[in-house]
């Protein structure tokens, strides 16, 4: 330590003055290259973000007027029947379209885990949905679902017909999950594939020497080292949900009678149909305290892992 | 007695033989059974990923009138009426130009920036930048939707709605194509970055000549996704773009859908719609699944 400090007080005074001036001139180059990027994240990242935070306490008109309004619009979100009718539908939404995305996706990562001829193929299918709009793909489903289509058609063949899904105000929400699994599984296969990796397979060996079934492996060998994986994908896949849109705006447009009207939705009509901008970002609010909240839990479940 | 004993090693020894033998018959059969269950399985999860498109297809190739199932979904007695009638009386054509320019520009812009900044935060010092950085980073963790009403208000004042500016710039703040350039950079040797500059390279030669060259692999991920991304864009397209002119395909066909077109059309409009993003795809599978496994590694 000393010697190196002497060494450089004394011996290196030119090289040290050279190295300053092509520090400050690295340091230069670096705030160059990061400033386009800068410019651009300060202007449409964290000054929306924080006004997302402000603006709920306005009300605000396009061309400028602002009316201060403290907790008025919050107050107002607390005592709408369409905001909480919003946030049960997101909510069930939720509550069907994750379980049921994270179950297939482990499943078809199970079974595509293991090089075999086609296995690629396999793959590159369950990920097909994954990359297509369901703004798209959404007029599609709303045939597959409508009276004369196959899934209708289908349950009446076994007993089950009767109104179409998309217009049961109790069906509508499981058919629009069912297309939202649909759309999601491929990704969650891939993510849990890349965790399925680096599982070590003496591990699984070890465990049939000893006589343990396929059930059993998964359970005790496999499972376990899938659990951070199976979590993030929980997060990724819940967070997802919450903002779901596409789908629902081509195939239902919020209906029958608000029954699948999501958060996203509320947010949309009030902003870009009403124009009421500052409830809408009280509604922007509250979707990223959810947000917040199901991040927090990952973080309590997994820090009581470790 | 002895007769017995000397016989009993031979039944003990047959006994584990023919044991043996049935253990690795079983195996053998559970081991075909598994191969035979996994394919049901797979085959049946392929079905249901691909029927939707399937029935895209042949109902688009149908009459307007032919819509009830099964018999609508008979791969004959198919003519391409819907296609010429979607492509002549709507402004498919226009969206699809609208969609590329708002893709292609995009994804040229955003491996631009994010490659400089990923550049500088692997291999640059200057004050502040982890706390940069990693309030970069942080960026990820709020909603689209937060941000949506306050940057639609800010394009709206600095009069960008309907246009193809107003449309790209708030989308090249991409705090994930940032993160993703910076980790892949970082791991390149820093010899060949300090070789260039004693080589009196200036350090716009250094990005040009040396980081894009070898960052390859991580553009062409990147930016088949942007492209994937902003090609499939809904919701701001929508608030932002609503002139008839200035919509983008998503936007188009979820307009015609309230226009109550003929089914047949409307399919005809999502099969034209799909048929580009098929074919990125295609190409860049691979990267599409790398990028997806690198991504998700972060979190």
């Amino acid at each position: 330590m000393a010697t190196q400090l002497t060494a450089r007080k004394h011996g290196s005074a030119p090289p040290r003055r050279r190295r300053s001036v092509l520090a400050r001139h690295d340091a230069m180059a670096g705030l160059l290259f990061v400033l386009p990027c800068l410019v651009l994240f300060l202007v449409f990242r964290f000054g929306p973000a924080v006004a997302g935070g402000v603006l709920g306490f306005f009300d605000y008109t396009i061309g400028g007027t602002a009316e201060w309004k403290g907790l008025d619009n919050f107050r107002r979100l607390w005592e709408d029947p369409v905001f909480w009718s919003a946030l049960r539908v997101t909510l069930v939404y939720s509550l069907i379209a994750v379980p049921v995305t994270v179950a297939a996706a482990l499943g078809m990562a199970l079974l595509t885990r293991r090089a075999f001829r086609g296995v690629r193929f396999f793959r590159s299918v369950f990920f097909l949905p994954v990359i297509t709009s369901l703004v798209l793909a959404g007029a599609i489903f709303r045939w597959l679902f409508s009276a004369e289509g196959p899934w209708t058609t289908m349950l009446g063949w076994i007993g089950l017909g009767g109104t179409p899904w998309l217009e049961s105000s109790t069906m509508v929400i499981p058919a629009l999950a069912l297309v939202g699994v649909w759309s999601r599984f491929g990704y969650g296969m891939l993510i849990l594939l890349a965790a399925l990796q680096n599982v070590p397979r003496e591990l699984e060996e070890a465990a049939t020497v000893d006589g343990a079934g396929a059930w059993q492996r998964f359970r005790h060998v496999v499972l376990p080292q899938l659990r951070p994986a199976l979590f993030f994908l929980a997060v990724i896949e819940t967070t997802m949900s919450f903002q779901a849109f596409d789908a629902i705006y081509t195939m239902t447009g919020g209906g029958p009678a608000h029954a699948s009207f999501t958060l996203v939705f509320d947010l949309y009509e009030q902003g870009f149909k009403y124009f009421d901008l500052g409830y809408a970002g009280a509604i922007g609010v509250a979707l990223f305290i959810m947000t917040l909240v199901v991040a927090l839990i990952q973080r309590l479940l997994l820090g009581r892992d470790k | 007695m002895t007769v017995t004993t000397a016989s009993r090693p031979t039944t003990v020894g047959q006994g584990v033989d023919s044991s043996a033998d049935a253990d690795r018959r079983r195996a053998r059969r559970g081991k075909r059974l598994r191969t035979t269950g996994r394919g049901v399985l797979l085959t049946l999860g392929s079905l249901v990923a691909v029927f939707p498109f399937y029935a895209m297809v042949v109902l688009s190739l149908k009459p307007a009138q032919a819509i009830s199932f099964p018999g609508s979904l008979t791969p004959w007695d198919l003519d391409g009426g819907a296609y010429s009638d979607i492509l002549g009386a709507q402004d498919i054509l226009r969206w699809t130009l609208n969609t590329a320019v708002y893709s292609v520009v995009s994804v040229v812009l955003v491996l631009l920036l994010a490659s400089m900044a990923g550049y500088a935060f692997a291999k640059k010092r200057f004050p502040g930048k982890e706390p940069l950085f990693w309030s970069f980073i942080a960026m990820v963790m709020v909603p689209y939707h937060v941000t949506l009403v306050p940057t639609f208000i800010l394009i709206a004042e600095a009069g960008g709605v309907d246009t193809y500016w107003g449309l790209i710039v708030p989308t090249l703040a991409n705090a994930q194509a940032v993160f993703l350039m910076r980790q892949f950079i970082q791991a390149l040797p820093d010899e060949l970055f300090e070789a260039a500059r004693l080589d009196g390279c200036s350090e716009w030669r250094v990005y040009v000549s040396i980081v894009l060259p070898l960052t390859k692999p991580i553009l062409a991920t990147l930016g088949i996704f942007v492209f994937l991304w902003h090609w499939n864009d809904f919701l701001w397209p929508l608030v932002i773009a609503q002139g008839t002119d200035m919509r983008t395909l998503t936007t188009g066909i979820a307009s015609l859908n309230q226009q109550q077109v003929p089914l047949n059309q409307l399919l005809a409009g999502s099969v034209v719609a799909l048929v580009p993003i098929f074919f990125a795809y295609l190409v860049g599978q691979r990267y599409v699944q790398e990028g997806v496994v690198m991504s998700g590694i972060k979190g």
